[in-house]
């Protein structure tokens, strides 16, 4: 699983990989984003990762010297780490109130409610990067029975804390925002924080497991409720 | 103190760059060029907060001795009422500002000695939705700064301000990440054609009119940034812009170079321009 390597532009500069996004990819992009940072540092203003993608964006143009050094790099048999056992319990509330394409969902795909909860509620999901907005986690693992294309014209407001599925793709919206993807549910857990230094609270790598709460304990659960871990 | 002002007025420095692995935007200047500029002339440091205006038909009130300054779109400049072409203003209490008509360009900005003074999140003053209080500025709002007790004595030397860059169509690109996968026609039409601004046009991104009818499959979720060119399954054309999203799922074609993008902003709807290929050189 070797990466490639391209450049997009005199500071950007592309790894990627034309296997299919699974955990063992995952653990090959995370353990190439840790080895360019203790080898590049401070010469990499910024990474950001897809699902096969690592891109860098380096703090001055690329020199032959420093080309040389990323490809003496990409020849390197780096040590790839185990992912984390960590999983983050995220509590969603199934109900048609917040969930308000549940019961279109469920008709279109024949599939009750219960049992789309009880789908989307039974795997773990792992963590692949942050994009989209800020704080989207783009998870992998989502049951192929509850796959369903995007809205073809998105909804104009989607409500903070909505939980979606778009396509083969289930995600939390962190803030309000448009989009396309089908709302079957809503957590109070709050997935991004501005005024934090840290402003997520997980990590790529790490794991999300949905847990179902009635509209009652979902209005209880105060607003400042951050999400409960399991210990790893 | 805002009087009155269209929408797309926000304070920008250069942006939250670092932390887009937690999907947070670079947003920031769109013009960098301009931006550079100004803050050079009031002496400022290069990360100073500025006001950005997109649209004319903004006045503004001072409470307090400053130094302003002018960059970006030719407009008409009103001090108390009164036509004036300066690009660096000594503004006394109680002097309104207004921004008219703009005669050429599409963003005005209005750089302050030592910069705007607004909340720093995550590392930078732009103003960006839910990160930021508010996305964008509106009449009434009172935006900070460091007051001078009274103007220095020293007179300003007439700047000229050089616009003949303001005019290029041209847009200096690099391949992008998905350009090999663009047919042999394709390729030549995005480097022969001028495309159109279209309408859609804001911080986030520059829709082109033109389509390029393409048999690209969609990507798999991959990064993106300011300059990047996605090219839609229905042919359409985004270049992205300073607000853009930290990742997308269209194919990346194209990549603007920095000076590019400064230019790209400076156009309306409407303009064309034109692709030109460059290759990467390394120095």
């Amino acid at each position: 699983m070797k990466p490639n390597l391209r450049q997009i532009g005199p500071y950007l500069i592309e790894l990627y990989w034309h296997e299919e996004p699974t955990d063992s990819l995952l653990q090959h992009i995370l353990s190439w984003e840790l080895a360019i940072a203790s080898q590049f540092g401070a010469e990499v203003l910024e990474i950001r990762k897809g699902f096969q993608t690592l891109t860098c964006m380096l703090r001055s143009d690329l020199n032959s010297d420093s080309q040389r050094r990323w490809e003496v790099l990409l020849q390197c048999n780096i040590k790839v780490l185990s992912l984390s056992e960590k999983i983050w319990k995220i509590p969603v509330c199934y109900d048609q109130k917040v969930g308000k394409d549940l019961n279109a969902l469920s008709k279109s795909k024949s599939i009750s409610i219960e049992e789309i909860i009880n789908l989307h509620t039974v795997p773990t999901y792992r963590i692949h990067f942050f994009g989209f907005l800020p704080g989207f986690m783009y998870l992998n693992g989502l049951d192929p029975a509850l796959h369903f294309p995007r809205k073809n014209i998105p909804d104009r407001k989607i409500d903070s804390g909505s939980v979606a599925i778009g396509g083969p793709q289930t995600g939390i919206y962190p803030n309000e925002s448009p989009g396309g993807w089908h709302v079957i549910g809503k957590t109070p857990t709050i997935l991004f924080d501005q005024n934090e230094n840290l402003p997520v609270f997980a990590k790529p790598g790490e794991q999300i497991k949905f847990l179902s709460i009635s509209l009652e304990e979902f209005h209880h659960i105060s607003d400042d409720s951050k999400p409960s871990k399991s210990d790893d | 103190m805002i009087l009155k002002t269209n929408p797309g007025t926000s304070v920008q420095d250069h942006g939250r760059i670092g932390l887009g692995h937690w999907g947070i935007p670079i947003a920031g200047v769109m013009d960098q060029r301009s931006y550079a500029w100004i803050n050079h002339l009031l002496k400022n440091k290069r990360n100073d907060a500025i006001l950005e205006i997109l649209q004319p038909g903004f006045k503004c009130r001072f409470d307090s001795y400053i130094t302003i300054g002018l960059s970006g779109a030719k407009a008409e400049i009103w001090k108390n009422d009164k036509l004036t072409s300066s690009t660096l203003i000594k503004i006394i209490p109680g002097d309104e500002l207004e921004i008219g008509k703009f005669l050429f360009g599409n963003i005005v900005y209005m750089g302050i000695a030592q910069g705007f003074q607004t909340a720093v999140i995550l590392s930078s003053r732009s103003n960006y939705p839910k990160i930021t209080t508010t996305g964008m500025l509106s009449s009434g709002d009172k935006i900070p700064f460091f007051t001078n007790q009274s103007h220095t004595e020293e007179t300003f030397a007439s700047v000229r301000l050089k616009t003949a860059w303001l005019e290029e169509i041209t847009l200096e690109v690099y391949p992008g990440s998905d350009f090999e996968a663009l047919s042999a026609n394709n390729k030549t039409q995005v480097v022969n054609s001028k495309f159109t601004i279209s309408t859609l046009a804001n911080r986030m991104a520059f829709q082109l009119e033109e389509l390029l009818p393409n048999s690209i499959p969609e990507r798999l979720t991959a990064p993106v940034f300011p300059g990047t060119v996605q090219l839609t399954s229905g042919g359409k054309l985004l270049i992205l812009m300073r607000d853009a999203q930290v990742t997308g799922g269209y194919p990346r074609v194209l990549q603007l170079t920095d000076n590019s993008l400064s230019v790209l902003a400076q156009k309306r709807p409407g303009q064309q321009i034109r692709f030109q290929l460059k290759s990467i050189k390394i120095g």
